[in-house]
């Protein structure tokens, strides 16, 4: 009997599917847009540079990441001139901010951007991370008035048709998630990282305040959610982390963050939702048990460059996590040797145990050619004994 | 307590208030500023810098720590010679060319001046040559270059290149790091040296003074 991709999805979460290859959309598996144009010009078909092509022609599963109820980062897009498009997140705040160009040199635009950030973005590859120059908010006094674009009761964060809209959304057969926000990766946009950390120690109730907005706006626009649509996990998404550890103790962590997250998660389980991922680069080993205690058991990229290890985290925490990513893009930019090394070092353990979705450990880049990433999935689903795709 | 473990202390408390108070104490009791600088702020970043490696203490515990020395430097400043503030040696440092990434940069500049080594910053987005020219203008004892992307760390033996054909090859050791670099990167690519931190970029520039 033939199971939708959402009931696959959780099967595979709570461990019922056992060797089952899954490779998600969204969050798990994704290319830089200059990779698709890369592999365009080595011979892939064009109309990779299509995402619903792209993700059928590697056999990808949908995964609808509800970015439409604002509730976490959505996507907007600036037009930076010589038919060149910025997009970039826009990190809860609605209305978004009002963007203008404020500056060019020969290579650069300034701009300030729909999240109320200047930025500085290559004009021929804008995809590239910006640097960011200036953020909204300083102090206490811009924080009032950035706070008043964070209302979970502004209309506009919501489809202007709900009735259409959920109707939409439990029509489909693939998982859907819902976007929990972020208690750090927030701040971090808004304020600035650097002014962020030192924030911490220089005004900590400002820290609170702002922890406690992004709190309340969750879990009021969370329950609006959850009583309608049909939902199959949350997502968090925080960025917390760099090389060699997290960007904050874990101290400061289970005092800042956790009590806020039980929040959130406290309404996520109340409505059934057991599959509770965070999304956050870098090194995560330390803040992984402090996330498992407050209901967060899902996590990805699993960046290998920063030590993360899916199979050692496997053997430490069992099926009281679930894992995703962590296949080391630097082994995809060598040859077919060093990537099947990588996928047999990983892939059989991962799949035997269950409870992981295969990815490369963030956006594929593009140096990694088409011929190897091509090898990577066939090597992938040798493993799960599935048939070679031809890619042609 | 005496002035200096009460500074040191407030160093890697990273109390600023405390290390202006009890430097200008220490100063009206008659203490050499050099003492409170070596004896005293020094020791403090560097005990600061060893339990950020070992995992103890983390990056908002290392800005406020160096930002409390920095303090305590500028208020000894004025009271020391031309000699006492000669520094370590000279790192011209920067991200490399496409590459827009600074915080990592910074927390290295930070650490560095910390432990009295002049530092110039050259930015982001650095071309090969202008780290070239810069170590020549600047008579840089390190080249010390970051890199965030894969993409971009592919630029990075092109700031070696650029320092052989200026004559500084083999003269001016480079040191790089970032998130995707590894030692094996760097051997890989003839750098002298490689940093997996801010902290561990100060042991670093240290063993390349001597190399």
């Amino acid at each position: 009997m033939s199971i939708s991709d959402g009931e696959r999805f959780l099967g595979i979460c709570r461990f019922e599917r056992p060797g089952d290859l899954c490779l998600l959309t969204s969050f798990f598996n994704g290319f830089w847009s200059k990779t698709l144009e890369e592999w365009v010009q080595q011979g892939a078909p064009k109309q990779i540079l299509d995402s619903s092509f792209c993700n059928a022609y590697f056999q990808f599963v949908d995964i609808h990441a509800m970015r439409e109820l604002k509730t976490g980062s959505y996507n907007d897009r600036i037009d930076i001139g010589g038919g060149v498009t910025y997009e970039h997140s826009v990190h809860l705040v609605v209305p978004p901010y009002e963007s203008r160009i404020i500056g060019e040199d020969e290579r650069t635009i300034t701009l300030i951007n729909k999240d109320g950030k200047k930025a500085r973005v290559f004009k021929d590859d804008p995809e590239r991370m910006p640097m960011f120059l200036d953020h909204p908010v300083k102090d206490r006094a811009s924080w009032e008035e950035h706070k008043k674009r964070l209302d979970p009761n502004t209309p506009e964060r919501y489809p202007s048709d709900w009735n259409a809209y959920v109707q939409e959304i439990n029509s489909k057969s693939e998982p859907t998630m819902l976007l929990a926000g972020s208690l750090f990766g927030h701040l971090r946009e808004w304020v600035g990282l650097e002014n962020l950390l030192y924030m911490f120690y220089d005004d900590p109730s400002l820290i609170e305040d702002m922890m406690d907005q992004i709190c309340y706006l969750e879990t009021e626009s969370l329950k609006r959610a959850l009583k309608d649509i049909r939902v199959s996990c949350a997502m968090f998404w925080e960025d917390m982390a760099y090389k060699t550890g997290p960007l904050i103790s874990p101290d400061m962590f289970r005092k800042f963050m956790m009590p806020r997250y039980r929040k959130i998660t406290d309404v996520l389980h109340s409505n059934g939702i057991d599959v509770i991922f965070v999304d956050s680069d870098g090194d995560v080993n330390k803040l992984i048990p402090l996330w498992l205690e407050c209901g967060v058991n899902g996590h990805c990229p699993l960046e290998c460059a920063a030590g993360n290890d899916a199979v050692a985290l496997r053997k430490k925490y069992g099926k009281d996590i679930i894992l995703g990513g962590n296949i080391d893009k630097r082994e995809l930019l060598k040859g077919k040797d060093a990537i099947r090394e990588e996928v047999m070092s990983k892939l059989p353990f991962l799949l035997e145990t269950g409870g992981y979705f295969p990815a490369v450990d963030h956006l594929v880049p593009p140096d990694v050619t088409f011929e190897n990433y091509c090898y990577f999935i066939n090597t992938m689903r040798e493993v799960a004994g599935m048939e070679k795709l031809s890619f042609q | 307590m005496g002035y200096l473990s009460v500074i040191s202390q407030a160093v890697q408390n990273g109390d600023h208030n405390k290390v202006v108070q009890t430097v200008e104490e220490s100063l009206r009791d008659g203490m050499p500023a050099i003492d409170v600088l070596e004896k005293g702020l020094v020791p403090g970043i560097q005990a600061l810098g060893e339990r950020f490696k070992g995992g103890e203490v983390f990056l908002p515990e290392v800005l406020i720590s160096a930002r409390a020395m920095n303090r305590g430097v500028e208020v000894l400043n004025p009271h020391l010679t031309g000699e006492e503030t000669q520094k370590q040696g000279t790192v011209v440092l920067g991200t490399v060319e496409g590459d827009l990434h600074d915080i990592g940069k910074n927390l290295v500049k930070m650490m560095l001046e910390c432990n009295r080594f002049h530092v110039v910053d050259m930015g982001i987005d650095v071309p090969p040559t202008s780290f070239a020219d810069a170590a020549r203008e600047h008579k840089a004892d390190i080249v010390a270059v970051s890199s965030l992307l894969t993409v971009t760390m592919v630029n990075i033996p092109g700031v070696i290149d650029a320092l052989e054909k200026s004559g500084l090859r083999g003269k001016v050791p480079v040191m790089v790091g970032g998130a995707p670099l590894t030692r094996e990167f760097a051997d890989s690519i003839g750098a002298e040296g490689f940093a997996e931190d801010c902290a561990s970029a100060v042991d670093e520039a240290k063993r390349l003074m001597t190399h």
